[in-house]
């Protein structure tokens, strides 16, 4: 096989790869839009707040030791022991359940039947007020992540493929990471649909997105499927954060991953869980064959820009996404 | 009528109607200064069919609708099954075993009919996210039971052949009865229909008629319904309330309530006499 | 005519193959209901214990031998059982056609005198009470489903289940008595009355013994190898022959499983679910499903269309080869088979027709085009010609010879005889005994010798010996030198053009035929509007030469197609013209119905037909149409009359000679 194909398989391969990462935010996302109509622009935040809370749960960071230590004047950061990373993990879910029941209760349920632009405009302010929070818990300095996922590239593919191409090529080079991060994907979207199909919570799910109204005279609580919902998307932004944290260390670029996640909706639509997952996809892949072929031409860096122009052009073209419902105004 | 007594009464066509279930005191309800129900009072029978009438703007649908939870009264009270109701959001009225449907119809869109019908079983689904997840024991048996019950509601209202249609491509009189249905599959023991037949052409409103009389004569089911039409109300229900400008002006059978001089009043206008 | 210990190995009533089957099929699936959205069952032995039960039932209620039970239902298992109980018991089943009205039901129950109505739903109950001041002879009703039952008067109506519970609860007391019953039946028994909606007059109750139901039940099932892994949807009328002998004669015969509907909307579904080996359809059904098909096609994606257009048209020329077993290129049977998992097994299933082996329409005439589509697909459609009368056998298509313009050759024991004037008759095992009560009719219809007159024209196709029916025996007429007149065979094949709306021809006492036309609107006005031809008006269109020259050419196929049949070589149309106006009921040129009035149309354009045969080739005419409002005017046009050009044929050129 030309070693040029393979090159661009390769490309291709890592591309999905990383499309896998873009579509978990904007699952997020979808989830949240879906069941009560509100573009959660903190959704990004809520992933950097995980991973932060996951990083300080491990290493034993006592939270908020700059102002304990500034009010009382100590010196505590540690307690001194380390947590097994799937403990945090299950107590991180609970911080991030019990963020979800305040987000309900102190800000969203006084906000019911608000034009979206407030409840968007509100969710902006959480996502400063929760950045903030974030670097008075757990400090702002990057922070390593390792809850014992592989890293690095993997040597049997490598070996495998080597064999493809002529001497100059090398083999595949795939990263642990993303294949273990394309599994969990597929395992949560999975949970995910089969939850929102078959189970009581699901149902109701389902039901409260589509009528509150209806919802309501069945004898759902609208207050309990939206921390359910914020719940669900805090475990999401969660494993996102686990996922983008092992690859690039906790910092506060991981919530800029949410900007990544606009262009995948452009094109998947708000509304789609399929959506999600095939625009991340489609812009991983993208990005990654457009910098391939494109890039040596324009002096490199597309990345930086492609999945825009992309979304742009959907934008112009097909508003409502690949799947997303008709956007018509009903009267 | 005969034979009121606390314990019932039997109605023209023989059915035996039971004793109180629900018991509105002296309901009063505004909206910022504009009173919508004043100071009304009457009783919801086991096992009839209760009627409010009234011309547009009398406060018939915010009865029905501090009935359903929707609104909460700032005067009076409300007694269901022998005990004092206190202020309560909607879904746990419904989950006390009150369903409704609306005038302007309320279902999800984007589900299939059977869907729509099984989320009125959702009160009824107390398997744990455990049980769920494995899908055995109790969550395996619930969802049998509960889809043996919707399909019996679907058999009934003969909508079987729209099973798997999603609502939003159902024509108006088909949404009215899959609402129905919705309502039905949760077994209420009270059953609030708002405008049952509002919308509808002369044979429609035949078949919901038949519809409502069928579902109170084969499961027994209390109904309190609200509407307009006139003729329609007055040969369904057993019992009828009229309010006009938000208060009481009559309230019994339908021959009654037919002779009352408030009554025709209220509908002829007073001038006309 | 064959004795029943022979053929059938002693099985002389339907009671006593339902005896047979529940031993020896007692644990296959005889009976499935969809209900509550699941397919219900009933295995042989299952069946024979409702029967049974509801048999004693009726005995306990005082059914007497040869007393009449009218059924009326959609089909459900209840009702077939309620039939065979019936027998059971020694007395006559009469199915009725559910959505008769009240009084068209009280005239049948009154016929035969009903003692007992076993019924659907409330609904029916309301009917017959309705109308019960008129039959005195009708004792009790029992129903099935009994909501909205409650609070009626009991004393004369049951519950079925109920009927069926009393039946269980006296077994040791009636069971001898039953037995008894059963023993006394044999092929000479009345199995069943049937009612045919006559055109004309009163409806007439066909009187059918186990001979004629049990003998056309074998003898069919053979012809097609019938067997008992069949499956069936019951969906057409109870009070159909057809129904009784699919859903009956040959399930009881074979030891095939019925199933039944969850509901009439429900059928296409329910169709899919259960995927009938062995089918059978009018063609207005086949008509709809392909209509529902091109309509969903026209909304589909670019690519899908493109594959359904292309495999189709694969399959228009080669499926029908393969299906009759015909030597078709290896390279088109691949392509064929490529169709097959693209195109073809999906778009069967969805029709419900992925698994039929057998399919039979009949009734009436199916478009070949129609027809041709669901041959093309591997579906093994055939045509059939049947009577009540006849137990529905008279004619059948064989496997492999199967064409859109016959109906078959005769069915096995079938013997047919055409008349003089082209009307065709049958004698066979399956000949009905007597019209009920109307000594008169049977005589006209049955001789002495047991022919039957069909009422139809037909002839047999020279060829390959196939029936083909023409037209009613008493529209078709005779032409000048005494051949065979059939102007509603030619109209029908002009009419499959979609162009052509409408078609009258002329030829009766004549030398030679000549036809008017109607083109249709829709068809031609849209041809019209892609080739940038304007008009204002049908008559504008109507006498557009190139539209002329298109009917011209529809009429000269037609030609050549018809020299292909000796027997109607001579209806060749010699001359035509476009009519300059729609005919139309308001103007009483046709029914409500939108049927041809032959004798106001020759009546009203006389001048036309007379330009028709003396060689003018223009016609000047006035006529008087009424608007939609009711009013009245009058158009003229000046008609162009065209020659058709008249095909040759070869071996009549000899005879004529």
């Amino acid at each position: 096989m030309p070693d040029q194909f393979l090159y661009a398989t390769e490309v291709f391969i890592n591309g999905l790869m990383a499309g896998v990462l873009y579509a978990l935010v904007a699952l997020g996302f979808v989830l949240i839009y879906k069941a009560s109509g509100i573009f959660n622009y903190a959704q990004g935040v809520m992933a950097l707040f995980a991973a932060m809370t996951l990083v300080g749960i491990m290493n034993g960071q006592v939270p908020f030791s700059h102002i304990i230590n500034a009010i009382f004047g100590t010196e505590i950061h540690h307690f001194g022991w380390h947590v097994p990373a799937f403990l945090a993990i299950l107590l991180t879910v609970g911080v991030m359940v019990i963020f979800a029941w305040l987000v309900q209760r102190l800000v969203m349920r006084h906000l019911v039947g608000q034009e979206p632009i407030i409840l968007f405009m509100a969710t902006i302010g959480l996502a400063y007020f929760l950045e903030g929070v974030s670097d008075l818990m757990w400090g702002s300095e990057i922070k390593k992540l390792d809850v014992g996922l592989p890293q690095g590239g993997s040597f049997w593919i490598e070996d495998m493929t080597a064999g493809l191409g002529s001497d100059n090529f090398y083999g595949f080079f795939i990263d642990n990471l993303d294949m273990v991060a394309t599994v969990v994907a597929a395992l949560l979207v999975t949970g995910l649909v089969l939850f929102s199909q078959y189970t009581k919570q699901g149902r109701a799910m389902r039901a409260v997105a589509d009528d509150h109204q209806a919802a309501l005279s069945v004898g759902i609580s609208l207050n309990f499927i939206w921390v359910l919902v914020w719940s669900v998307a805090g475990f999401v932004a969660l494993v996102a954060g686990i996922m983008w944290g092992t690859k690039s260390g906790v910092q506060f670029s991981l919530s800029l991953i949410a900007l990544k996640a606009l262009p995948v909706l452009m094109l998947g639509g708000f509304t789609s869980i399929p959506g999600a997952i095939v625009g991340g996809l489609i812009i991983g892949v993208g990005e990654k064959m457009f910098e391939f072929w494109i890039g040596p031409l324009v002096g490199g860096a597309t990345e930086n820009w492609f999945a825009y122009v992309l979304a742009l052009l959907f934008l112009v073209f097909r508003p409502q996404g690949l799947f997303g419902e008709k956007i018509i105004e009903r009267v | 009528m005969n034979d009121m007594t606390p314990e019932g009464y039997t109605t023209a066509d023989g059915r035996n109607i039971g004793g109180v279930v629900m018991e509105m005191k002296n309901i009063t309800l505004r909206f910022g200064g504009v009173v919508a129900i004043k100071d009304i009072s009457f009783d919801i029978r086991q096992g009839e069919i209760r009627a409010i009438i009234g011309p547009n703007g009398a406060g018939k649908s915010s009865m029905l609708n501090v009935i359903s939870g929707f609104y909460n009264p700032q005067e009076g009270e409300v007694w269901y099954k022998g005990e004092r109701r206190p202020p309560m959001k909607p879904y746990q009225v419904a989950q006390q075993g009150i369903a409704r449907t609306f005038q302007n119809i309320a279902l999800f869109e984007g589900m299939t009919v059977l869907d729509n019908v099984m989320t009125g079983r959702l009160r009824e689904m107390k398997a744990g996210l455990f049980s769920q997840a494995i899908w055995k024991g109790r969550a395996e048996r619930e969802e049998v039971e509960n889809r043996a019950v919707v399909e019996k509601v679907i058999d009934f209202l003969e909508i079987q052949h729209i099973r798997k249609t999603p609502v939003g491509r159902l024509p108006y009189g088909l949404k009215k009865r899959v609402e129905l249905a919705r309502a039905l599959a949760a077994e209420p023991s009270i059953l609030l229909l708002d405008e049952p037949m509002a919308g509808m052409n002369v044979e429609e409103k035949e078949d919901m008629s038949r519809f409502i009389l069928d579902v109170n004569d084969e499961f027994g089911t209390t109904i309190a319904l609200i509407e307009h039409d006139m003729g329609v109300v007055m040969d369904l229900s057993d019992r009828v309330v009229v309010m006009d400008y938000g208060k009481k002006i009559g309230d019994g059978t339908p021959d009654e309530v037919r002779n009352n001089q408030d009554v025709i009043d209220a509908y002829l206008g007073v001038s006309n006499d | 005519m064959a004795q029943p210990s022979q053929a059938t190995g002693g099985m002389d009533s339907i009671p006593a193959l339902l005896q047979r089957n529940a031993t020896q099929y007692g644990d296959k699936p005889a009976y499935r209901e969809k209900e509550y959205g699941i397919w219900q069952c009933w295995t042989w032995s299952e069946a024979e214990k409702e029967i049974e039960a509801l048999a004693l039932g009726l005995i306990n209620l005082g059914v007497n031998e040869g007393d009449f039970i009218a059924v009326i239902g959609r089909n459900r298992p209840y009702f077939y059982w309620s039939m065979v109980a019936a027998q059971s018991v020694g007395a006559v089943p009469v199915p009725l056609y559910q959505d008769a009205a009240a009084e068209e039901m009280a005239y049948v129950m009154d016929h035969c005198g009903a003692r007992f109505a076993i019924v659907q739903d409330q609904e029916q109950v309301d009917k017959l009470i309705e109308v019960q001041e008129g039959l005195h002879q009708l004792e009790h009703m029992i129903y099935v489903d009994p909501r909205g039952l409650r609070k009626y008067d009991h004393h004369k109506l049951h519950q079925f289940s109920h009927i069926q519970d009393q039946g269980r609860a006296a077994r040791e007391e009636f069971l001898d008595d039953l037995k008894e019953r059963r023993a006394k039946l044999n092929y000479d028994s009345i199995c069943v009355m049937l009612y045919t909606s006559g055109t004309t007059g009163k409806p007439k109750g066909v009187v059918l013994s186990n001979r004629n139901i049990i003998e056309a039940s074998r003898s069919s099932s053979d012809f097609d190898h019938l067997g008992a892994g069949e499956e069936v949807l019951a969906y057409l009328p109870m009070a159909w022959v057809g129904d009784f002998i699919f859903s009956i004669g040959q399930a009881y015969w074979c030891a095939f499983c019925v199933n039944c509907p969850e509901s009439a909307e429900t059928m296409q579904t329910d169709l899919r679910e259960i995927g009938p080996t062995y089918y059978f359809a009018p063609p207005r059904v086949f008509e709809t499903q392909l209509t529902n098909v091109m309509i969903r096609m026209e909304d589909a994606s670019r690519m899908k269309k493109w594959l359904f257009d292309t495999f189709m048209a694969h399959a228009r020329k080669v499926g029908p080869a393969i299906l009759d077993g015909k030597a078709v290129s290896a390279w088109d049977r691949i392509k064929y088979k490529l169709g097959n998992l693209f195109v073809y097994g999906p778009l069967k299933d969805t029709l419900g027709l992925g698994r039929v082996r057998v399919g039979y329409t009949a009734g009436e005439a199916i478009g070949p085009e129609i027809f041709d589509f669901y041959r093309s697909l591997g579906i093994n459609l055939k045509q059939l010609y049947g009577q009540t009368e006849a137990s529905v056998f008279i004619t059948l298509q064989p496997d492999g010879e199967v064409r859109s313009d016959t109906v078959g050759v005769p069915a096995p024991g079938v013997e047919i005889r055409i008349a003089e004037n082209g009307e065709v008759f049958y004698r066979s095992p399956g000949t009905f005994e007597y019209y009920y009560k109307n000594p008169e009719s049977t005589a006209d219809t049955k001789d002495s010798e047991g022919w039957v007159a069909t009422g139809d024209a037909g002839f047999f196709d020279k060829d390959n010996g196939h029936l083909r029916i023409i037209d009613r025996a008493k529209d078709v007429g005779k032409m000048a030198d005494g051949r065979l007149f059939a102007p509603k065979y030619v109209e029908n094949k002009l009419k499959f053009y979609p162009n052509i709306l409408e078609a009258v021809v002329f030829g009766n006492e004549r030398e030679a035929c000549t036809a008017f036309i109607n083109i249709d609107l829709t068809a031609v006005g849209n041809w019209a509007e892609r080739n940038n031809i304007g008009y204002a008006s049908y008559q504008e269109l109507a006498g557009n030469p190139m539209v002329l020259d298109t009917i011209q050419g529809h009429v000269e196929e037609v030609n050549r197609s018809l020299a292909d049949d000796p027997m109607l070589s001579h209806c060749q149309v010699n001359r035509f013209l476009i009519l300059h106006k729609e005919l139309d009921a308001d103007d009483g040129e046709m029914t409500r119905t939108r049927k041809v009035r032959r004798r106001i149309v020759e009546e009203k354009f006389k001048d036309l037909i007379t330009a028709l045969y003396d060689g003018s080739n223009e016609i000047y005419t006035e006529t008087e149409v009424t608007y939609e409002d009711g009013r009245k005017g009058s158009i003229s046009a000046t008609l162009t009359i065209r020659d058709a050009a008249v095909a040759d044929v070869p071996d009549m050129k000899v005879a004529a000679e």
